[in-house]
């Protein structure tokens, strides 16, 4: 009952004008930096965070938020018109999307994308709902161990499905938690890797750190590849015939079931259920030959399942303070710009903010299908815009972006220097995302064990003594071997 | 066999070879810190152990990298074409040239003149295109975040 009420009053304050304003706005920005060539979700949330440093703590959250799942459907739009994934989740749309467009279909691809993400959408903020209130409740039962090990968990998870090299995800993970020890102990206080500079004592910004991986690198990489062709699509019927629909419907519950399943566990990221949600249709199809053909079930099942998962993923994140994706950790980085810690307390502390911004997920969900549907010609549209113009206008407001969060030049020489590794690490297809969710949770990882050794007055048999961070260990564990298992032989055979 | 060219397997080894080195640092560097203390784990502790795990991951991978591939993916477009790396270089350029200027220049007068250089240097031919771009990507943005998002962004010389 507590959650319904805490619920009413989070609906109450979402639809006040002002925060529909920048729910609207977060939508409407996210679709366009999902469009835009070059720019995923990531660094677009990343990008767009100086946008909200004036609004209130509510309000900035609510309004990333909904930059976060616009970006995530505005992915599809570039990947039915021109074959290109805004962002990773919708590489698989590409196969069935683009063919649509190809045969004049694009419109209905589009239509039945909005339709099923907001049905995806819709179904996970209801159980997002039903279940953060009591996750979060057990979770406060946690004490510095079981946090340790939860962490620790999440970055195994991971590294442990980031990358085709296990040791490479690893690697990643260690070297952003030995970023995030620049600055200042946080137990001690003593300064660590400052060498004397005064601007490292209070750490790497992580928005300059996360826009130079994210968003500078993008940007670089596409400025070397030569420019894409762009199908002048028919975008007039955007709503599925009677077959179409008959077609979608089951595709559309599956995609919601898989995203939201899927989701809940941090580190699988966004592709593999929609990998899942169209493989599944595949299989189940009497006709599996129209797959990869324009088969309207290859857009709908893995488009909700995109943002099912987009939405599930808010659980652990909200509930436990572990970011499952690289656009999560851009979405934490925001909250703690804003003196916010997702996990389990703020609930208790903030649950004025937490259950708003939950309400803000449903306004977004049905502002993005309202936004979607009339305006999809628009769009597309701005697919034509060169990328030229695109990306001097993106360079200027990353540096827009990485000074003014401390008027410091120096977090745009960070953001220049953190490109250049990403570019190269991208190159080297060294994955970013354990880098990232290393440097946001190890101050809190570092903070967990040191906290629990100095209550066992350094005995380490604190985190084998308790079952619960017992069991988390053990799950961590079996994530790296499992992991380890999988990966082995794709190696020895690239070897 | 190895299933990655060797241009490749070289820049694979340097960067990896690099980030042992930072690690090996790391690990040095932390064990000038406190690693133990009176309450527990000291300020060294976490960073010491961080700098060793990695500088053996990197290591494991350096091996790798001599027997084949190290991270997996055969990454076609390592090196991109002269034109594409020309365009990447602007870019870059661009954005040092940015970090340079904006506080003793001012955001407005950095922003104006880097775009319209960028523009130019990547291929943009129509002067009336490039001044309404640099204007309204320098004034344009400093008017909506200095004045209606109070954002404080550097005034240059005379005022701009």
């Amino acid at each position: 009952m507590d959650s319904v009420t805490h619920l009413l009053s989070g609906f109450a304050a979402a639809l006040s004008p002002a925060y529909l304003a920048y729910a609207f706005a977060g939508c409407v920005f996210g679709t366009l930096i999902g469009v835009l060539p070059g720019l995923g979700p990531s660094a677009g949330t990343a990008i767009l965070i100086p946008l909200t440093f004036k609004l209130d703590p509510t309000g900035a959250i609510i309004m990333l938020a909904a930059i976060y799942y616009g970006a995530m459907y505005g992915g599809t739009i570039t990947s039915v018109l021109i074959n290109v994934p805004g962002e990773a989740a919708s590489v698989i749309t590409c196969l069935d999307g683009h063919q649509m467009a190809k045969q004049g279909r694009g419109g209905t691809a589009l239509g039945i994308a909005a339709i099923g993400s907001f049905i995806g959408g819709l179904v996970a903020s209801i159980a997002l709902a039903l279940i953060a209130a009591p996750l979060a409740r057990l979770a406060l039962k946690f004490g510095p161990p079981e946090f340790f090990a939860l962490m620790l968990l999440g970055l195994c998870l991971v590294s442990g499905l980031a990358g085709r090299s296990l040791a490479a995800a690893l690697l990643m993970t260690v070297l952003g938690l030995l970023i995030s020890m620049i600055g200042i102990d946080p137990v001690r206080g003593a300064p660590r890797f400052a060498f004397g500079i005064a601007d490292l004592y209070d750490g790497l910004g992580i928005v300059p750190v996360v826009m130079g991986l994210f968003g500078i690198a993008e940007i670089l990489i596409t400025a070397e590849q030569p420019v894409r062709e762009i199908i002048r699509a028919r975008l007039s019927n955007l709503l599925p015939s009677r077959d179409e629909w008959r077609r979608s419907w089951g595709a559309i519950w599956r995609g919601t079931g898989i995203g939201f399943g899927l989701g809940l566990i941090p580190g699988i990221g966004a592709i593999v259920p929609t990998f899942m949600a169209y493989i599944l249709e595949k299989r189940l199809s009497k006709t599996p030959e129209r797959f990869g053909q324009g088969a309207i079930e290859g857009v709908a099942a893995p488009e909700t399942a995109n943002n099912a998962y987009a939405n599930a993923a808010m659980v652990p994140f909200l509930t436990l303070g572990i970011p499952s994706s690289p656009t999560i950790a851009v979405l934490m980085g925001a909250f703690i710009v804003n003196g916010l810690t997702p996990g389990p307390f703020l609930f208790q502390e903030r649950p004025d903010l937490v259950w708003t911004v939950i309400a803000s997920f449903f306004v977004g969900n049905v502002i993005l299908l309202v936004l979607n549907l009339p305006l999809v010609g628009l769009w597309a549209k701005i697919l034509h815009v060169p990328f030229r113009y695109l990306a001097v206008g993106v360079l200027v407001f990353c540096v827009l972006g990485a000074y003014s969060l401390q008027q410091s030049a120096f977090d745009v020489w960070v953001m220049i220097g953190f490109g250049v590794i990403g570019y190269g690490f991208r190159k080297l297809d060294l994955p970013l995302a354990p880098l990232v969710l290393g440097l946001i949770l190890g101050p809190a990882l570092e903070r967990s064990l040191r906290t629990s050794l100095e209550m066992s007055a350094g005995e380490y048999s604190i985190f084998f003594t308790r079952p619960l961070c017992l069991g988390l260990l053990i799950a961590s564990a079996a994530v790296l071997v499992v992991a380890a298992l999988k990966l082995a032989p794709k190696q020895l055979r690239q070897a | 066999m190895n299933s990655q060219p060797a241009s490749h397997r070289l820049v694979e080894s340097v960067v990896l070879a690099c980030l042992c080195a930072v690690f090996a640092a790391a690990t040095w560097i932390a064990n000038g810190y406190a690693l133990k203390d009176a309450l527990g784990p000291g300020p060294g502790f976490f960073p010491f152990w961080l700098g060793l795990i990695g500088a053996v991951l990197s290591l494991v991978l350096l091996a790798q990298s001599w027997r084949g591939s190290a991270i997996g993916k055969v990454v076609e477009g390592l090196w991109p074409d002269r034109a594409g790396a020309l365009r990447a270089a602007a870019l870059l350029g661009g954005l040092a040239l940015f970090a340079l200027l904006l506080e003793p220049a001012g955001f407005r007068l950095t922003a104006l003149v880097v775009t319209a250089a960028l523009l130019v240097a990547l291929g943009v031919r129509r002067p009336v295109a490039i001044a309404a771009f640099a204007l309204v990507s320098s004034f344009g943005l400093f008017h909506v975040f200095y004045h209606w998002l109070k954002v404080p962004l550097p005034v240059g010389p005379f005022g701009l």
